[in-house]
């Protein structure tokens, strides 16, 4: 008779009880009732007013909670990223989590000599190209705010960089309506036109609404866009604990989910049933440097308690960081900081999680740390599976074999040949070699590990490429025709 | 021991009511407006600013010395004019066109004023022009531009330029700072100087105005 399965726990983590839950949620309707918020897009503030908002000088607007409410019903609940070839590689729901890169940095450190310098185009499709090698790195962001490039047309050089370089979903930053339209047609040209990137979409857009509660036209703009468009969109302000927002976290996420609230209402208004990724950023600001931390347990805490409201209530997938830190080098610090967030925003089910890479609080930008993260992400992702408990893995049999018969070892066991690749976490860059082995191998550290494996990948990987046709229409649109 | 050793210490606790009754008491006792800004309340707040940069107050008890400096102020500014006390200088700040980043700009306004130096917020976004109307306007010792975007650093050449269409750039000092903004840059787009963080724009600051 065949023993009943017994399904596997995989360890998950809560930070929130629904009380605690329901009370921010109340918070940040509060917040859009009562104090209310400044609206600079003139189109959405007809909307809003039209809507039942109360409207006054200074373009103040209250929203009744109850708007708010409509569009986390209308919003989707999965948001299914595709692949370049139109494979759905990033199904975003519930206990889905994926990890990339982050954007904009203005610094790298260079990848021969070390030193942190500017960033520059070749620095964007290196790091496209070392995401499109990693297996655990699922979307690329373009790392770098290169200083090479016509600044008003930044984030489209940008974009075309990736695109070129790597085939795994984009998240991109656009600075208003008129460069996000220019993305929009690469991305349509890539996938062979508008009905066809509706249907898979493989890019999401990331803007920023300004905390405290301001909603500049730019970034309006941009969110209209994607509403109507049904670009996938986040929309997080920087509601950090002492900067944007209170000092105390619960206040800072009830800030930064009523500002959230108010994008996607408007967001829903203009393009009902369009995908939004819901979350603020919530750091703190470092009351001794003023530095937004990117490496503090608070931030990891607030997006792990936004999983929780996920969870109870808003049903949305949500937006989180990982895998960066605030030392200036890759150091045991930085392996520190990222491993910290890395694993919490697993085992709390975060859904799309960038800024994976960074250094400096977001000045510097690391091909090593990327690597770096590759690995943590996969040594993470074996916790967060937990531990089969059935026939084969209790492996009462070979326990039977081995422990009955002197002399003999689970080494040689055929259980352990037949199971181990599975049972274990078998580590590519974290060294476990004895000591000898390592001091002959050249004694590296795990820094230079990962700059010895950035550069094979960058070396040696190949990005399936474009076709010539593509490629033209994009420079095409990238030159302005 | 500096006569104004209550009132020293309320501000440097950031003890808002004792220090106003100790700005009242020393004004009622007849002493010296410019002594009580610059001894009672300046000087404190480098002490406050020097325990900031060694780490042993944080922002927000700095911030807090900053505000019960301003509530004193407030008693003794209207008899500046009468008897001619002086500020540390005039500082036109903002943060530049393109840019919504206003944090880190409006902690060092703070610091600054915190320091004795009278100060004309033009908040976000501030355009060229706007910058170089107001300059003519106020005629500040120092224009002071914030930017936290690569993308919008070139406003701030552009806003130099500004200036100097209208004639006023050789007038004022200009200082840029935020995080993308570099001491090289600075020297390249012909600022007068560059600061890091708020406590060296107070330095920096007072160095273009010649003061120590
Ligand atoms: C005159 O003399 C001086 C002297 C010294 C001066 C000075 C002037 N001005 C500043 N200083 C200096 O003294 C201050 C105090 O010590 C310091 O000021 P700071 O401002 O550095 O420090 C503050 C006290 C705290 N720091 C901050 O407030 C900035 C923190 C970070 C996280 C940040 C925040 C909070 C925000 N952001 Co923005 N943001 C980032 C920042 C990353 C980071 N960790 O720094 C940065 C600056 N942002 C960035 C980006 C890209 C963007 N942001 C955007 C928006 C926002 C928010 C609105 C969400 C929010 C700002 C809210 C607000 N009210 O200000 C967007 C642009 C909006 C716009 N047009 O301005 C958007 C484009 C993102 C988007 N997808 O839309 C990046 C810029 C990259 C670059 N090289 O250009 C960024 C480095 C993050 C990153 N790594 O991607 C010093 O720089």
């Amino acid at each position: 008779m065949n023993p009943i399965d017994i399904p596997t726990f995989q360890p998950r983590l809560k930070v929130l009880s629904r009380e605690q839950v329901l009370a921010i949620h109340t918070a940040a309707l509060e917040i859009l009732e009562k104090t209310g918020f400044r609206m600079e897009h003139p189109d959405a503030l007809k909307m809003l007013a039209d809507a039942g908002c109360r409207v006054s000088d200074d373009n103040w607007v209250r929203m009744p909670g109850h708007l708010a409410e409509q569009a986390l019903k209308s919003a989707p609940r999965q948001i299914a990223l595709h692949d370049q070839k139109g494979n759905k590689t990033m199904p975003l729901v519930d206990g889905n989590p994926f990890y990339g890169t982050g954007s904009d940095t203005t610094f790298t450190h260079d990848l021969e000599t070390g030193q942190r310098r500017r960033t520059v185009l070749q620095d964007i499709a290196n790091f496209a190209k070392l995401v499109d090698g990693l297996e655990n790195i699922s979307f690329a962001m373009s790392m770098s705010n290169p200083e090479d490039v016509p600044i008003e047309n930044i984030y489209v050089y940008a974009f075309a960089e990736i695109v070129k370089n790597t085939n795994k979903p984009i998240v991109f930053i656009s600075d208003s309506g008129k460069d996000i339209a220019k993305i929009h047609q690469i991305a349509c040209a890539v996938v062979g036109g508008e009905e066809e990137f509706r249907r898979k979409p493989f890019i999401l857009n990331y803007s920023e609404a300004i905390s405290p509660l301001r909603f500049p036209e730019n970034v309006m703009e941009k969110l209209i866009f994607c509403a109507q468009k049904s670009i996938p969109i986040c929309f997080p302000s920087g509601s950090n604990a002492g900067g944007g927002a209170p000092i105390t976290l619960a206040g800072a996420m009830a800030l930064g989910i009523a500002e959230n609230l108010v994008g996607l209402t408007v967001h829903q208004m203009f393009g009902k049933g369009s995908p939004f990724l819901f979350g603020p950023n919530v750091s703190t600001l470092d009351m001794k440097s003023t530095v937004v931390s990117y490496g503090c347990p608070e931030w990891a805490l607030t997006q792990a308690a936004l999983a929780d409201m996920r969870d109870e209530l808003y049903g949305l997938p949500i937006w989180a960081y990982s895998g960066a830190s605030d030392a200036k080098v890759m150091d045991a610090q930085a392996g520190a900081e990222a491993m910290f967030s890395i694993i919490t925003s697993m085992l709390s089910r975060c859904n799309l999680i960038h800024d994976n890479g960074y250094l400096e609080y977001g000045g510097i930008s690391s091909l090593e740390m990327v690597t770096m993260v590759n690995e943590l992400v996969a040594m993470s992702r074996f916790f967060v599976q937990g531990i089969p408990v059935n026939e084969e893995t209790l492996a009462l049999e070979a326990i039977h074999r081995v422990g009955s018969v002197p002399g003999s070892m689970f080494l040689t066991d055929d259980h352990t040949f037949d199971n181990f690749t599975q049972a274990q976490f078998i580590p590519k860059l974290l060294d476990r070699s004895r000591y000898d082995t390592w001091e002959e191998e050249g004694a590296q550290d795990f820094y230079k590990r990962c700059n010895v494996e950035a550069k094979r990948i960058l070396a040696e990987h190949q990005v399936e490429p474009k076709s010539d046709e593509i490629l033209q229409a994009i420079d095409k649109i990238v030159q302005g025709g | 021991m500096s006569e104004f050793q209550a009132l020293s210490e309320a501000v440097l606790k950031g003890d808002i009511k004792t220090a106003v009754a100790e700005t009242q008491a020393a004004m009622d006792a007849g002493a010296n407006i410019q002594d009580i800004l610059d001894t009672g309340l300046i000087a404190t707040m480098d002490e406050v600013g020097d325990r900031f940069s060694k780490g042993i107050i944080f922002v927000p008890q700095m911030l807090r010395s900053a505000k019960t400096m301003q509530e004193c102020m407030k008693l003794i500014t209207p008899l500046f004019q009468k008897g001619g006390v002086t500020s540390k200088g005039k500082v036109l700040i903002g943060t530049v066109k393109g840019d919504l980043h206003d944090i880190g700009k409006n902690l060092v306004l703070m610091m600054m004023e915190g320091a004795g130096f009278t100060i004309t917020d033009l908040g976000v976004d501030v355009t060229p022009e706007k910058f170089a109307q107001k300059t003519q306007e106020i005629e500040p010792d120092i224009v002071a531009m914030s930017a936290l975007l690569s993308t919008t650093m070139p406003s701030m050449p552009l806003t130099i330029e500004a200036l100097q269409n209208a004639g006023v750039r050789d007038k004022v000092k200009i200082m840029i700072g935020g995080a993308p903004v570099t001491d090289k840059y600075a020297q390249e787009i012909k600022a007068d100087a560059y600061a890091s963080d708020a406590g060296s724009a107070v330095t920096k600051a007072k160095s273009l105005m010649g003061i120590s």
